[in-house]
């Protein structure tokens, strides 16, 4: 963050003799203070464990799974008639097709570990406690966009498996009490799992989630930087 | 070189090694893959007629998968070369097939001559057409066939 609290603009350096695109980027852009500040920043030594790496990792395993996701659009088809084939023609056919959906398939399952996992550090750590509140409730928000994103996704393949995953899925949003009926009509575009179904769950899976989940993680990172690394137990 | 110019560049090639490691896959995932075989309304064309011989079996790949043309004197028929056991792929020899996995052997028309193979190998839908063969997707009307010969290998 920079230093400049007082609302005056940033100062622009006088360019001092420096090397590197980088440097000629934090010049022009006026961010030295900033890159100083964040140069500056000592890591606790009670912090330098692997315990306080979930998030971190958890953050990798999004990055993966955005590049994966964006390069599995390119071939999948989200309708009834072509959504189980175009998985298959992703997976035999397509160069390189298993490996790039075998990565997003297990990022996927690993986000969600990790991101429980960083949850319980967190809460066994105390890291939630005042003035980082904010911070644990926009990560409970994240984790419950991270189940969202398992949930939407599974029925992509369009497979037996994912059909009835979804159908239970969607039958417990059901039991709501006065609710229920309305969510399971609004998840499943119908009372019937069907092509509207699955256009849905691509839209929450590929637009909607995804714009949700970078905003979050923004503020989650800011608030991060805010309140620096919490104290030792 | 110092110790430091020499980590330099130690670290920047392990940078550009993992980058290529990350660019190489993706770019050949974005290249569109060769045309599924069997799908509806892929027709192949597999060659000139001169090109089979009579009386012999001509292996061919149709839309990447194993096959081979028969010239029963100018009465042309494609059979798939996926045994119809377990899916090995089978040899041709003369006029007939062997498959070198189980021992299966089938006959000039097809059917099984020796088993463990129960089911007759299937045939591509074919014609000709301006003195070349044309196949379209193969036939598996004859029999409840295995999947692999939709391209579909198990869930």
């Amino acid at each position: 963050m920079s230093t400049t609290t007082d609302g005056r603009a940033p100062e622009v350096a006088p360019a001092p003799k420096k090397r590197g695109l980088v440097d000629w980027l934090v010049q022009r852009l006026g961010l030295t203070a900033t890159m100083e500040d964040q140069y500056n920043r000592i890591v606790p030594k009670h912090a330098t464990n692997y315990i306080y790496c979930f998030g971190g990792v958890a953050f990798v395993l999004f990055i993966m799974l955005a590049i994966t996701g964006i390069l599995l659009a390119v071939y999948y088809e989200p309708t009834p008639d072509t959504a189980y084939q175009s998985v298959l023609n992703i997976s035999t056919h397509v160069q390189f097709g298993w490996w790039i959906r075998s990565i997003h398939r297990w990022s996927a399952g690993g986000m969600v570990l990790l991101v429980f996992i960083h949850m319980l550090r967190v809460f066994f750590t105390g890291a939630y406690k005042a003035p980082r509140e904010l911070n644990w409730l926009t990560g409970v928000l994240l984790f419950l966009i991270t189940l969202g994103f398992g949930f939407t996704g599974y029925l992509l393949p369009w497979d037996q498996k994912a059909y009835w995953a979804t159908k239970v899925g969607t039958d417990i949003a059901g039991s709501v009490p006065f609710l229920g009926h309305f969510l399971l009509v609004t998840l499943r575009g119908g009372e019937q799992i069907s092509a509207a179904t699955l256009g849905r769950f691509y839209d929450l899976h590929v637009l909607v989630l995804p714009a949700i989940i970078v905003a979050l993680l923004l503020g989650h990172f800011w608030m991060i930087r805010r309140h620096g690394i919490s104290g030792r137990l | 070189m110092t110790r430091k110019g020499f980590l330099k560049w130690l670290i920047a090639g392990f940078g550009v090694v993992s980058l290529a490691g990350v660019l190489y896959p993706i770019t050949r995932f974005l290249k569109p893959p060769p045309a599924v075989s069997g799908a509806i309304g892929q027709v192949a064309n597999v060659g000139a007629l001169s090109t089979f011989p009579a009386g012999q079996l001509t292996p061919v790949a149709i839309n990447g998968q194993p096959a081979a043309v028969q010239n029963l004197n100018g009465k042309y028929a494609v059979y798939s070369l996926i045994c119809t056991h377990l899916g090995c792929v089978v040899g041709v020899s003369g006029d007939s097939f062997s498959c070198p996995c189980h021992g299966s052997t089938f006959s000039a028309t097809g059917t099984v001559t020796h088993g463990p193979a129960t089911l007759p190998l299937p045939t591509y839908h074919s014609q000709t057409q301006n003195g070349s063969l044309l196949v379209g997707p193969i036939d598996l009307s004859g029999a409840k066939y295995p999947a692999w010969y939709t391209g579909e290998f198990g869930a």
